[in-house]
């Protein structure tokens, strides 16, 4: 197609561009002021260069901890975070979204635990789980949980009537209403969740990983070890590194998404 | 009532002698609205009853296809309902109740949302398939023509608290071919005498 192609190039003249400005003004020296400074100082932003510089380098054997292993470590908690949270979500949602009286008993707890600001509970998540993996998990999760539980909620009761009744009709049992039509209603409703859900999760995880320190090894801790050197260069290393994660797992989900939907015409239009 | 959804205020509904407590087992529901699963191909929304029942494999797939070629939908077996025509989800829709082979087929308005070139087609369809099987079916209706084009007897009912006004036997041979029979004049004669019962219920609307 010809306009996608004019739209390619776009964001690839914005992307040269961008790196470009950031080379050069970073580069060029103020002389009018305090010699030695620069226009914008790469010491606070780095620079294209010095950033690919040490990524070559932070991807080479000579380090402890090569970026590879830390991104890896990062995806792998991430990934857990999100089967956890979008599994026991989805469940808990589908449950309660089934179940009237047990919604509204369980309502104010639900509502006040989600209110409660996730990264307040960081320290003491920590101090139940330790250092490791199951600590980042276990707060990944509990972001995951509550978009994945709500969205779900609201699928699971908003399922049609006539759809139920018209299953009844045809002979269906309490659990095969649940599963051809209760479940495949509420998955639209959860697949919506499922993009803020991985982004989420990448969050929990990598502020659980600010405070692992290097026993949890992810990109997170890239980020605060450069803090402590004040190392710009690296910090941005891994902040392209989590940006980049970011968009494929998003776009992961969008391609599991689009085939389990198929049946929407809004998807099969796009797929 | 009927389909054991809403329980009957006085009174009782019995089939075949037995009180209805629950939706009936031996009774089929097509319903005004489009209630097919827009999740599942045309052939697999046709085998959910059997599914539900516990045909499945050989059995299963050669009822399906019977369906598909009763319905008219040999070739769509594979598409989305989203693709297909309000018609056609109709005839998906009463063919997955009727491959369960009920002895009850109860239809609330089921083809009052398509256009009459639509609805003179399942009209046919519905008189081919009943001639093969003679389920009971009960058809509610706001169309006259098509009360006296399917029924044998008509039933008709007041407005608000709907109280039946009229019991009418449909004297009209069958097998009937839904197009000749409109031109007939037997047809317009049933035609006159339920307009006149109707006219006066129209007449008090105004009261």
């Amino acid at each position: 197609m010809k306009g996608r192609g004019a739209i390619i190039a776009w964001r690839l003249v914005i992307l040269v561009a961008l790196l470009g400005s950031w080379e050069w003004l970073t580069g060029i020296k103020e002389v009018s002021r305090t010699p030695g400074l620069y226009w914008i100082d790469p010491f606070f932003v780095s620079r294209p260069s010095e950033i690919l510089r040490r990524f070559v380098f932070l991807a080479g054997g000579e380090v402890r901890l090569t970026i590879w292993q830390m991104a890896l470590s990062t995806i792998q908690s991430t990934l857990w975070g999100f089967v956890v949270g979008v599994s026991s979500g989805f469940a808990a949602g589908l449950l309660l979204g089934r179940n009237d009286r047990l919604a509204r008993i369980l309502e104010p707890y639900i509502i006040a635990f989600n209110s409660l600001p996730r990264i307040a509970l960081v320290p003491l998540i920590t101090m139940i789980f330790g250092f490791g993996l199951l600590a980042k998990i276990v707060l990944a999760w509990t972001i995951v949980f509550f978009i994945v539980f709500f969205n779900t909620f609201q699928g699971a009761r908003s399922v049609d009537a006539d759809l139920i009744n018209a299953a009844r009709f045809l002979g269906a049992s309490e659990r095969q209403i649940v599963r051809t039509v209760v479940v495949p209603s509420a998955l639209a409703w959860t697949f919506a969740s499922l993009t803020p859900s991985i982004s989420f999760a990448l969050i929990g995880v990598v502020v659980g990983e600010f405070l692992g320190g290097e026993s949890g090894g992810g990109l997170g801790y890239l980020i605060i070890q450069s803090l402590g050197t004040l190392n710009a260069a690296d910090m941005m290393v891994a902040l392209l590194s989590l940006g980049v994660i970011g968009i494929v797992m998003a776009l992961g989900i969008k391609q599991v998404e689009m085939r389990l939907l198929r049946w929407r015409p809004e998807y099969r239009e796009r797929a | 009532m009927i389909g054991g959804l809403v329980a009957p205020t006085a009174g009782a509904v019995e089939i075949d002698g037995r009180a209805v407590a629950g939706v009936p087992p031996n009774a089929g529901y097509v319903f005004q609205k489009d209630t097919v699963l827009p999740w599942r191909t045309v052939a697999r929304n046709i085998a959910l009853g059997l599914e539900y029942r516990g045909v499945t494999g050989a059995a299963q797939e050669r009822r399906v296809r019977e369906g598909v070629r009763l319905a008219g939908l040999e070739g769509f077996e594979d598409a989305y309902p989203a693709t297909l025509s309000g018609g056609m989800r109709q005839r998906v829709a009463l063919m997955r109740t009727l491959v369960v082979e009920p002895e009850i087929l109860l239809m609330d308005e089921p083809f009052g949302a398509l256009d009459t070139h639509t609805k003179i087609g399942l009209h046919a369809e519905l008189l081919t398939l009943w001639e093969a099987k003679h389920q009971t079916v009960v058809f509610v209706t706001h169309d006259l023509s098509e009360a006296i084009t399917l029924a044998d007897r008509i039933v008709v009912m007041t407005r608000r608290p709907g109280r039946v006004k009229l019991i009418y036997d449909v004297a009209l041979p069958r097998p009937r071919d839904v197009i000749k029979l409109r031109e007939s004049e037997e047809y317009a004669r049933e035609y006159g005498q339920i307009w006149h019962v109707l006219g006066e219920e129209f007449a008090g609307a105004g009261a």
